[in-house]
């Protein structure tokens, strides 16, 4: 994927990290978190806008800073940092709304070439998991980076 | 390799913050997370390439 993106900054373990988006709204400050389920080695992934007053998280939270593809093209790099700190992890991730997660299936689908060279793309559907295809609608994704 | 480059390769540069080490061991996302591991509890993984 070679969009724009943001820099990039991460804790040491490279499970959170954060970038500023910057658009009409002004710089929105975003963290990625790669948290560990109930499951061995997989981790959802979650982000959302950072409140620098409050220091809350919203992951609910429209933010309409025009830069859409500059986000998500941030997001996936970030998914690389993990992974080639983590290879084997597996990561889940799915929106906070069902219009979200069309969003990101349109994204997915969108680069789709790009994203199948590295990992292992899974989409989930009616409880079960198949091979990202496009064209279907998912409740869930779910990556793991390829052998290399 | 220029830095321009490299900020276009598929790995990244990350630059390493401590003022976010606070976060280490936080569920951000506790909704997601709880989602997540719902959904998990009854779908499990597909079958994987690797074997970690």
């Amino acid at each position: 994927m070679k969009l724009e993106r943001y820099e990039i900054k991460a804790e040491k373990s490279l499970m959170i990290f954060e970038f500023v988006s910057e658009g009409p709204k002004g710089k929105i400050h975003k963290l990625v978190q790669f948290g560990e389920t109930n499951l061995k080695d997989l981790f959802n992934l979650a982000f959302g806008d950072k409140d620098l007053i409050t220091g809350e998280i919203n992951d609910s939270i429209v933010s309409n800073n025009n830069d859409s593809d500059k986000v998500l093209a941030t997001v996936v790099a970030t998914v690389y940092a993990f992974t080639d700190k983590y290879p084997n992890a597996w990561i889940y991730a799915t929106g906070s709304t069902k219009s979200r997660t069309r969003l990101y299936r349109m994204g997915l689908t969108k680069y789709l070439t790009e994203i199948e060279e590295d990992f292992d793309l899974y989409g989930q559907r009616v409880g079960e998991w198949e091979s990202f295809e496009k064209g279907v609608e998912y409740e869930a994704f779910l990556v793991q980076r390829k052998n290399t | 390799m220029k830095v321009k480059n490299l900020n276009k390769s598929k790995l990244p540069i990350v630059r390493i913050d401590n003022s976010l080490e606070k976060y280490k061991g936080k569920v951000l996302f506790k909704d997601k997370l709880d989602k997540a591991n719902d959904m998990l509890k009854t779908v499990g993984l597909p079958k994987s390439r690797k074997q970690s």
